[in-house]
């Protein structure tokens, strides 16, 4: 999973039926992160109802396409695989609590304690 | 798997169902030299460790592998869990 904050929305009317209509996001990962294609953002479905400007979590791969069946998956019930999704938001963070010592070593965290005072968190 | 430091945790209220009670820590991931990469992933961690461990992060289903080892574990919310907490390396 990775830490990003929500910048944006896109809408398709067009979409794949798999998609389920599910609310697409924008979202800008915290520190360096390195997708598959070098933009420095992702589009990720979102299932818990993030807004822009919210930090969350973000999971990629298989978990993606499971995290739609929710309460299913929380069961370990049969969930649908086949979704045409590969990063979904898994939780809107309330609250980053950084080490201090650790996330001061060099190069340890670049960029991610920028937005942590408006977590809330010790920087 | 990767080797990093753990150098935070991260709470979420507002969560998918699969998440619930799961610990997430933020690890900065070494490269190959063993220096801070500046590579920062978030992982779910079951075996208690702390800030400032020295961890390895295994992704995909060695993650899901750690949270409940077995053919039943692909419903799993977790794409990156704590493996091993590291005491030394050569």
């Amino acid at each position: 999973m990775i830490l990003g904050r929500v910048v944006g929305h896109v809408w398709a009317t067009r979409q794949d039926p798999r998609l389920g209509g599910a609310k697409l996001l924008v979202v800008r990962p915290h520190g360096v992160y390195e997708p598959a294609l070098a933009t420095g953002h992702l589009v990720a479905v979102d299932h818990v109802d993030a807004g822009v400007g919210d930090d969350v979590v973000v999971a990629l791969g298989r978990p993606a396409r499971l995290a739609a069946d929710g309460q299913a998956s929380a069961a370990g019930q049969p969930v649908d695989d086949n979704r045409p999704v590969d990063a979904a938001i898994l939780g809107v963070v309330d609250r980053v609590e950084l080490d201090a010592a650790a996330s001061a070593r060099p190069g340890a965290a670049p960029g991610i304690r920028r937005p942590l005072p408006a977590l809330g968190g010790r920087a | 798997m990767i080797r990093g430091t753990i150098i935070g945790s991260v709470w979420a209220t507002r969560q998918a169902a699969g998440l619930a009670g799961r610990k997430l820590v933020l690890v900065a991931a070494r490269d190959a030299e063993g220096r801070a990469s500046g590579r920062v992933v978030v992982a779910i961690d079951t075996l208690d460790a702390g800030a400032g461990d020295d961890v390895t992060v295994a992704f995909g289903s060695g993650a899901r592998n750690v949270l409940a080892p077995g053919p039943d574990n692909r419903a799993l919310l977790c794409d990156a869990a704590v493996a091993a907490i590291v005491e030394g390396a050569g």
